[in-house]
């Protein structure tokens, strides 16, 4: 493993009374699939909003790239491809508008990959975004987050509540980002078949904290019980428990 | 809550309380004003006064609880759905009631504004303001308006033009009655029929929404989309990212000011047809023309200030945007030239409107004859800088009025934006009273006269120092570079001394001494909260 693309020290957040982070410290190197993974209202949002440089850490620090992401929006956002669970793409405007405005930002940007992904998905060009459904606008989503090989790839919670095709279409997508050496994914989701399937490194939040990370080849053989290698379901279940359900964020 | 017309009634309180307990303040006080002074001072004898005092703040309200109660600050009012919220379909009542409760609880608010008003704020004055059939029209304007939101449309854009058109006939019918002093009955007669037709009408357009029956007639206009796809297919790609934002608030906000212009400019000059030869409505009738983008533009600017204009109660910073790899700075940079572009396109429809106007009315005698009478008068050359002096100060007003409210609605704070909201409304609804009050005191008049340059200087020093804090926050926090800092500064000082020197040479008169010019200058050209917008958006972005 090479440097750091994200390294978050003592991150804590408070909204009110409610502590969102608490003391959160993660460091992920470079050129692996990270598996971030808590019940809903545990932390993960909050954390990869801190990394994108959308909430400024009240205590503690964020780098990434080895940069502040609120220092230096520009040069952290321009290497990271995004692709939010609000999925708040403009309805207004058509697929090709929406691809011939995001490629803008981004000089990297590689009109035969994006228009390989646009046929991979289906995407008429003409189409009004407020006309798609959830899963092509998902899809959508993630043109735009894949087309200029961003550096660093989130995810956050991409697949709630789609179907199980473009759920598919958006595990390969990780799996053909890491495909490509020196990329990195951060992957949240609270759909732990998901996780299991494609990442390298686990970490699980409860209640703001980080009860576990490690590899998860790791977590797994730590975890072996008379020979049973226990799924990582199983294993959320031991640390995370019943309190996972408690909404705290 | 034990019924479905109790939550709903909780909702529209809950989210509009504060509005209307100023509105409510604002009566009682006005009340007890003239109980404590029956004298000259709040009565309401005079026409102006009456119009100020009362109409001004009463026209206000009307306007805000019509949006209230048609779920106006809801949606998209130039979209195809209804306006009706979508939510609200799945509670387990009838259409009608989903229907009725809105439509009683808005026409009773109607009802309740006018008769306030009337016992309120009219008492004890010498007018005879009827006190039914004004009513009934407010309420039948309300009702007329929710069944107008509330319907389905197959065409963007279908359900402003209906409204403009259909109101502003009712508007027309009741204005022709009264012109011809048609007697209180029958103005009933006139209006009380609309309200149950009105009824009927809405509790169509829900019954549609509810079903998901939006009609898509679209495809009519098929060919002249697929004619605009084509280039859009073969367009360059942006410049820089910059440029891209730019188009992309060009493309959200931009056409919305030149849009309400060319539906209302129609209007406003037809009416140079009834002005005749008469100079004094002719120059009234373009002084409204005037006007109307700077006035269009304060609403407008609500909507170009909201973080996030896709989520219609979010005030947080849509990701998509917040996502975008470019600086606050940027950001805001796209929308101030997206509101140059906006205003620019108002202004050439006015400035092409207007002579088309004056020839069609048969008017352009009566402009250019009043013309050559001021070139007589002050000189050609100075007639036409005054002339070109107007233009620029309303082009420059307009876009003022589109950028001016930035800082505070890009700051995404709620309680921050109702608050100023509130403020505003507040101050508009004092000033109308206390410039009757000034008008009518000579001895007043004469102190602020007196006065007037320690006033503008105090005015001026508020801004400076307002304006110093935010460059020291900017250059602190980063959130421009210093180039931009220095630019901007010296573009401002340019911007102040091109208007001084302009009204220097104009008004060279003992009157305005050099340095009031100077200091009304300093005013005019916008500083302090324009260059605040980008520390708000920076406060919003990275919370």
């Amino acid at each position: 493993m090479s440097e750091a693309v994200i390294d978050v020290a003592e991150l804590t957040r408070r909204f009110g009374a409610t502590t969102a982070l608490a003391k959160v410290s993660v460091s992920l190197p470079r050129g692996a699939v990270y598996g971030l993974v808590g019940a809903n209202g545990a932390g993960k949002t909050t954390l990869i909003k801190h990394i994108l440089g959308l909430l400024r850490a009240e205590s503690g620090s964020v780098r990434v790239f080895g940069l502040d992401p609120v220092a230096d929006p520009v040069g952290v956002l321009s290497r990271i491809g995004y692709l939010s669970e609000e999925n708040d793409l403009p309805g207004w405007m058509r697929v090709d508008e929406l691809v011939r405005y995001t490629r803008a930002f981004y000089p990297a940007w590689d009109d035969t990959y994006a228009e390989e992904l646009r046929r991979t998905f289906a995407l008429d060009p003409a189409a009004k975004i407020t006309t798609l459904s959830k899963g092509q606008k998902a899809r959508l989503g993630l043109l735009i987050a894949l087309a200029y090989r961003p550096e660093l790839l989130v995810l956050d919670e991409p697949s709630s509540g789609l179907d199980p095709i473009v759920r598919r279409d958006i595990l390969g997508a990780v799996i053909r980002t890491i495909a490509e050496e020196g990329r990195t994914v951060l992957f949240s989701s609270h759909l732990l078949d998901e996780v299991e399937q494609v990442a390298d490194h686990v970490t699980m939040i409860s209640h703001g904290r980080i009860v576990l990370s490690a590899p998860l080849a790791a977590i797994r053989e730590s975890h072996r019980v008379d020979g049973h290698v226990p799924s990582l379901e199983e294993i959320f279940v031991a640390h995370v428990g019943a309190s996972a359900s408690e909404p705290d964020s | 809550m034990r019924s479905p017309a109790a939550a709903i009634a909780w909702e529209f309180r809950q989210r509009h309380r504060w509005g209307l307990i100023v509105l409510a303040g604002y009566l009682v006080v006005l009340a007890a004003l003239k109980l404590i002074d029956p004298g000259w001072t709040f009565n309401m004898d005079s026409g102006e006064r009456f119009g100020v005092v009362v109409m001004g703040p009463l026209t206000t309200t009307f306007l805000y609880v019509l949006t209230v109660f048609s779920f106006g600050l809801s949606s998209d009012v130039a979209g195809r759905p209804s306006m009706y919220p979508a939510r609200l379909f799945t509670l387990p009542v009838s259409t009608t009631a989903l229907t009725g409760w809105p439509m009683l609880y808005g026409g009773v608010a109607m009802a309740i504004l006018w008769l306030a008003t009337r016992f309120l704020a009219v008492w004890p004055s010498g007018f005879d303001i009827p006190v039914i059939w004004p009513a009934l029209t407010a309420v039948t304007l309300l009702a007329w308006t929710q069944a107008l939101m509330w319907v389905p449309y197959g065409v963007r854009g279908l359900r402003v033009i209906l409204a403009v058109l259909w109101l502003g006939t009712i508007d027309s019918i009741v204005l022709l009655a009264l012109q011809y002093h048609a007697s209180e009955l029958v103005m009933i007669a006139i209006v009380a029929p609309q309200i149950p037709l009105a009824c009927v009408a809405a509790r169509f357009a829900v019954a549609r929404a509810r079903r998901g029956d939006v009609p898509d007639w679209r495809a009519l206009f098929a060919r002249s989309v697929r004619t605009a796809a084509v280039p859009a297919k073969r367009r360059a790609e942006f410049a820089s990212p910059a440029s891209a934002q730019a188009w992309f608030e060009w493309r959200r906000h931009g056409w919305t000011l030149p849009g309400w212009t060319a539906i209302l400019l129609p209007f406003e000059l037809a009416l140079l047809r009834a002005a005749g030869s008469s100079e004094a409505l002719v120059f009234l009738i373009l002084l409204g023309v005037l006007i109307t983008p700077p006035f269009m533009a304060a609403f407008t600017a609500a909507a170009v200030a909201r973080s996030n204009p896709s989520v219609s109660d979010s005030y947080g910073l849509a990701p998509f945007i917040a996502t975008r790899p470019l600086t606050s700075a940027t950001l805001i940079a796209a929308k101030l030239k997206a509101m140059i572009w906006s205003t620019i396109a108002s202004w050439a429809l006015v400035l092409v409107a207007i002579p088309i106007g004056l020839r069609w009315s048969g008017t352009w005698p009566v402009f250019t004859e009043k013309m050559r009478q001021s070139a007589e008068f002050m000189g050609a050359l100075r007639t036409v800088v005054l002339v070109l002096l107007i233009l620029a100060l309303c082009i420059a007003a307009t876009w003022k009025q589109l950028v001016q409210g930035l800082f505070i609605g890009l700051t995404g704070r709620e309680r921050l934006i109702k608050g100023t909201v509130l403020f505003a409304v507040t101050v508009f609804s004092v000033l109308g009273p206390l410039g009757q009050w000034i008008y009518d005191n000579a001895g007043v008049q004469r102190v602020i006269w007196d006065a007037l340059p320690l006033i503008l200087a105090v005015l001026v020093g508020a801004k400076m120092l307002a304006a110093t804090w935010v460059a020291a926050r900017l250059w602190r926090s980063r959130v421009v570079s210093d180039r931009t800092l220095v630019a901007g500064a010296a573009g401002w000082c340019g911007a102040v001394l091109a208007l001084y020197g302009v009204l220097a040479w104009f008004l060279s008169t003992p009157f305005f001494p050099r340095y009031v010019l100077m200091l009304l200058a300093i005013l005019f050209v916008p500083l302090a909260r324009l260059s605040a917008a980008p520390l708000a958006l920076a406060w919003n972005r990275h919370r």
